[in-house]
């Protein structure tokens, strides 16, 4: 008996560190984190990626740094397990795997182009467009949890799902991007350092 | 006219010589069964850090095999960046495609794919006959009606699909500690593709 009523605590407890927000508090978020992301001219964070799969025991976890300049350069390098670094830049993908260099030209691809996008607008923090997304908002203790689903069907069968936690200041703690079988990939910042002077040449393929 | 069908008949038969004889492998007694250690552990997952050569176009990526049961295995490929490009199910004898990016579901490609993976997760090998190479033990084997050679049981080095005598496709493995290759290539010789496949976990 006892047991039971330690789970039904523990099951009212569970689900009270995810409310829904009301619509006041979720507009309020909304302002927050667009005003913030307008303000946002450059980032330059750590980050630690997390692949899972379910049929997997443990996640792949691969880290690196990401560096962000308004309005639209991008760059993921890869440091650890692997070295790798992708940059997304004037309507062009580069990479540079290991030392080998190639490009992708986005601007006839529509998925690209888009995945692009989002890639930007996800990092800043900005994807707030109800005609894109069904947006659902969260409470977490000491953060806020937005879910955004694609309303785009060749977009949905990519990703069903962006998670984006916002710490107290709107600001992008956490980017989840679930596909249709529950697989998913999780990046996580730290050390974000923002607005500080990034040079073009960081961007240079 | 029945001179000319002979000599086509011998030319034939020349240049479809087997690949032991071509290669001038010693014919031996020795029919054990064979194991690939490679993908065999239940409790490890297995990642690799890929590169595709696909007619002059370099692909990156990630590479995990995992082996759920007794002859079942997944197969997932992934871009960098997490996104899942293919995932292949192999249940005993069921092949299944999970998913695949529609751009590279072409029913060639999948089989080529399908017939390279195939091979590096089947374990228990039927010999068929048994060969000796520079010292080395060179087992030959059956699958999918395509004739396979593999070199090393101790560890596994090499395995060679060879038609007509020739080697068509070669896998190499090599860096192998614990019963697990840290470095694979996967090298085609009728089409243009490459694969590299260097541990990462």
């Amino acid at each position: 008996m006892r047991n039971l009523v330690f789970l039904i605590f523990f099951i009212v407890f569970a689900t009270q560190g995810q409310t829904k927000m009301t619509t006041e508090e979720a507009s309020a978020l909304k302002l927050k984190a667009q005003a913030f992301a307008k303000d946002t001219e450059s980032i330059f964070s750590d980050f630690t990626q997390y692949k899972h799969l379910d049929f997997l025991d443990n996640d792949i976890k691969s880290t690196g740094k990401l560096a962000f300049k308004a309005p639209d350069l991008v760059k993921w390098a890869y440091e650890t397990p692997f070295s790798y670094a992708i940059i997304f830049r004037d309507n062009k993908i580069f990479i540079n795997d290991e030392g080998r260099k190639s490009d992708i030209d986005i601007g006839r691809n529509k998925m690209f182009k888009q995945l692009n996008n989002l890639i930007v607008s996800s990092v800043k923090g900005d994807m707030f467009d109800d005609e894109k997304f069904v947006i659902d908002y969260y409470k977490l203790e000491n953060a806020s949890l937005v879910h955004f689903k694609p309303k785009d069907e060749k977009l949905a069968k990519f990703i069903k799902a962006f998670h984006i936690t916002f710490n107290e200041a709107a600001d992008v703690v956490e980017v989840k991007m679930i596909e249709s079988s529950q697989d998913y990939t999780k990046i996580v910042f730290t050390n974000k350092v923002l607005n500080q002077p990034i040079d073009d040449t960081v961007f240079k393929p | 006219m029945i001179r000319f069908l002979s000599l086509s008949l011998v030319l034939l038969f020349v240049s479809c010589a087997s690949y032991p004889e071509k290669q001038q492998f010693q014919s031996i007694n020795d029919q054990a069964d064979f194991h690939n250690v490679y993908f065999s552990n239940v409790e490890k997952d297995y990642v690799y850090k890929a590169s595709i050569e696909v007619y002059d176009k370099v692909f990156g990526g990630i590479f995990i095999v995992k082996k759920i049961d007794d002859l079942h295995h997944r197969v997932v490929f992934t871009t960098e960046m997490g996104n899942k490009i293919l995932d292949f199910s192999f249940d005993k004898e069921a092949f299944k495609v999970n998913s695949i990016l529609e751009a590279l579901d072409k029913k060639i490609l999948i089989n080529v794919l399908k017939k390279d993976f195939k091979v590096l997760i089947t374990e228990n090998l039927k010999l068929k006959a048994a060969f000796k190479s520079d010292k080395q033990t060179v087992g030959q084997t059956v699958i999918d009606s395509d004739d396979y050679f593999y070199f090393g049981t101790n560890p596994l080095n090499k395995i060679v699909k060879s038609k007509c005598g020739k080697a068509q496709v070669v896998f190499t493995f090599s860096e192998i500690s614990n019963n697990i290759a840290h470095n694979i290539n996967i090298q085609h010789f009728n089409i243009k593709f490459k694969m590299g496949l260097k541990s990462i976990n």
